[in-house]
C-alpha cells in the first residue's frame, strides 16, 4: 500500500516495526522538523515500585515520556502553520499500567494531552493520536502507517492499544 | 455556518482507492448485519473492495437485496438475506443460508441498529427493548453463532462492532442508544480475551457522525452543511473512511490487534470549553431531545 506516498516523517526515538511499516508505505524518513508527520517513540522504563524510584528516574521517564514529547510536537505544529500546512502528531510508548507510578503518570498525561492538542489543532488541519503498546511487531508498525495517513483523515485525538494484553 | 476559509480541513482518498489490495479478503466470506444501508452497507462495501464475499442481512429483505446489488456493483460475490438479530434460531438459519451461498463465514461485521431522538421518559418498554436488544443481543448473537463455526472448523476469524463516539460521555436524549453502544464496546474487549486462543479477533470503532441516505436528516448537502463547523474536523464523516477503518482491523495489516475500541470522530467527542452555552436540559431544547436543527 502507498499509504504515505511523498510524505516525509520526523521519526523521533527507535522503532523498527514502524520505521520499517512506514519506509514500506513509502515515506521518507527524516530527524529534523521538516516534515509533514511528526512520529515520537518513547522507550519503556524498568518497573521499579515507587516508593524505590530515585527522583532522577522518575525525571526521566516524565521528561522522554511526556515533556519532550509535547515540546517537540509544539514545534513541529509550529513549523505546519508557519508553512500553511497540515500535518499529524503522532505519540507511540508503553501502556498506562504496564509499568511503574512514573509510567502511569506519564502515560496517563499524554492520554489526554493527546485528546486536547487533538482538539487544539484540529484546524490547522493537524491530527494527533496516540499508540501505547509494548508491541513491536507488524501490526503495530501498520497501525502507525494508517494512523498517519490521510486514510485517518478523521481519527484525531484518540488512544489505542494494538492488544488489551500488551 | 461554513468552515472559514483559513481552516485546514482533511480528507481521505477517493472511494476507487481503499488502503488495502483487492485481495486481501480473498476467499473469505463476511456476513454484515444491517448492511443493506447507511454505515452497515460502507462495511459491506469496504469488505467487497478488499475482495471479500459479502453476506447482507437485514431485518427487511427488500433493504438487504438494494444493499446488495450495489455491493454486486463493485464486481463482488454477495448473497442477501433477512433475519432479526434477537433471534438466535433466525441467526443461526441466516449463518447457514450465508454458508450455503457463499462458503464458511470468518468475518462479521456488528452493525444492525436502531436509534431516534427521545427523552428518556418517553421511550416505551418496546423502543427501549429494540434498540437496546438490536445492538446488544444482537451482538452476542451473531458474534457466538460465527465463533462456535469457526471454532468447530479450527479456522480463526475477525469481527468488527460498530460503536458510537457517545460511549464515554452519555448521550442526553437518546438514553437507549448511550446504553447500547456502550455495550458493544465493553463486549468487544471481553470477547477478544475469550477467544484470543482461536485466533478470532474482536474490535469496534467508536464513530462520529457519518451521515448516509437514511440518516435522521440524510446525507444532503443542505443537511449536512449546518453540521460541518461544529465538528474540530471542520466536516462531518465520509462514509467510506468509517467502511475502510472497519474492515481494515480484520485485515491481516492489523493482524495483532484485537480487543480495541477505535474513535473515529474528528474530534466530536472531545469538544470542551471552560465557558459553554447554558445548560439546557433535554425536555426543553427547542429543536428536541437531540438539540436537532
Amino acid at each position: 500500500m502507498a499509504w504515505l506516498n511523498g510524505k516525509t516523517v520526523h521519526l523521533a526515538g527507535v522503532h523498527p516495526a514502524i520505521e520499517a511499516a512506514l519506509k514500506a508505505a513509502g515515506a521518507m524518513i527524516s530527524r529534523t522538523q521538516e516534515a509533514n508527520i511528526f512520529i515520537h517513540i518513547a522507550a519503556a522504563p524498568e518497573h521499579v515500585p515507587a516508593h524505590k524510584q530515585s527522583h532522577e528516574a522518575w525525571r526521566q521517564t516524565l521528561d522522554s515520556g511526556l515533556d519532550q514529547r509535547f515540546l517537540q510536537a509544539n514545534e513541529f505544529a509550529k513549523h505546519c502553520r508557519d508553512r500553511g500546512a497540515g500535518g499529524v502528531v503522532l505519540f507511540v510508548g508503553a501502556p498506562e499500567q504496564s509499568a511503574g507510578v512514573d509510567q502511569a503518570a506519564a502515560a496517563g498525561a499524554l492520554g489526554n494531552l493527546t485528546k486536547t492538542l487533538g482538539v487544539e489543532w484540529a484546524r490547522d488541519g493537524i491530527r494527533v493520536n496516540s499508540i501505547l503498546t509494548h508491541r513491536a511487531d507488524e501490526t503495530v508498525g501498520n497501525l502507525a502507517s494508517y494512523l498517519v495517513s490521510d486514510y485517518a483523515a478523521y481519527v484525531n485525538g484518540a488512544v489505542m492499544g494494538v492488544d488489551d494484553h500488551d | 455556518m461554513a468552515v472559514p476559509s483559513h481552516h485546514i480541513v482533511s480528507e481521505p482518498p477517493a472511494f476507487e482507492a481503499p488502503p488495502y489490495p483487492p485481495d486481501i479478503f480473498s476467499g473469505q466470506t463476511v456476513l454484515v448485519s444491517g448492511g443493506g444501508s447507511g454505515m452497515g452497507l460502507a462495511m459491506a462495501k469496504a469488505f467487497a473492495q478488499g475482495g471479500a464475499k459479502v453476506a447482507v442481512m437485514g431485518r427487511s429483505l427488500e433493504r438487504a437485496e438494494a444493499g446488495a446489488a450495489e455491493i454486486a456493483a463493485l464486481g463482488a460475490a454477495v448473497h442477501a438475506m433477512n433475519a432479526d438479530v434477537r433471534d438466535p434460531a433466525a441467526v443461526a438459519a441466516a449463518f447457514d443460508e450465508a454458508e450455503r451461498a457463499l462458503g464458511p463465514v470468518s468475518l462479521l461485521a456488528n452493525n444492525a441498529g436502531a436509534n431516534f431522538p427521545v427523552l428518556a421518559e418517553n421511550i416505551s418498554i418496546n423502543a427501549w427493548n429494540a434498540v437496546t436488544r438490536i445492538a446488544i443481543d444482537g451482538t452476542f448473537m451473531c458474534s457466538t453463532e460465527m465463533v462456535r463455526r469457526c471454532i468447530a472448523r479450527g479456522e480463526g476469524g475477525a469481527i468488527v462492532n460498530n460503536s458510537a463516539q457517545y460511549i464515554w460521555t452519555g448521550f442526553p436524549g437518546d438514553a437507549h442508544s448511550a446504553a447500547a453502544k456502550t455495550a458493544q464496546a465493553t463486549m468487544t474487549k471481553a470477547m477478544a480475551r475469550d477467544w484470543k486462543p482461536w485466533s478470532i479477533r474482536v474490535n469496534a470503532i467508536a464513530a462520529g457522525f457519518f451521515p448516509h441516505a437514511s440518516s435522521t436528516n440524510g446525507d444532503a448537502p443542505e443537511a449536512i452543511a449546518p453540521l460541518q463547523n461544529m465538528i474540530p474536523a471542520g466536516r462531518t464523516g465520509r462514509i467510506r473512511e468509517f467502511g475502510w477503518l472497519s474492515a481494515l482491523t480484520c485485515t491481516p495489516l492489523f493482524g495483532g490487534m484485537t480487543g480495541q475500541v477505535i474513535v473515529q470522530d474528528g474530534g466530536e467527542s472531545l469538544r470542551r470549553s471552560l465557558m459553554m452555552p447554558d445548560f439546557v436540559p433535554p425536555r426543553e431544547r427547542t429543536a428536541g431531545p437531540w438539540g436537532w436543527q
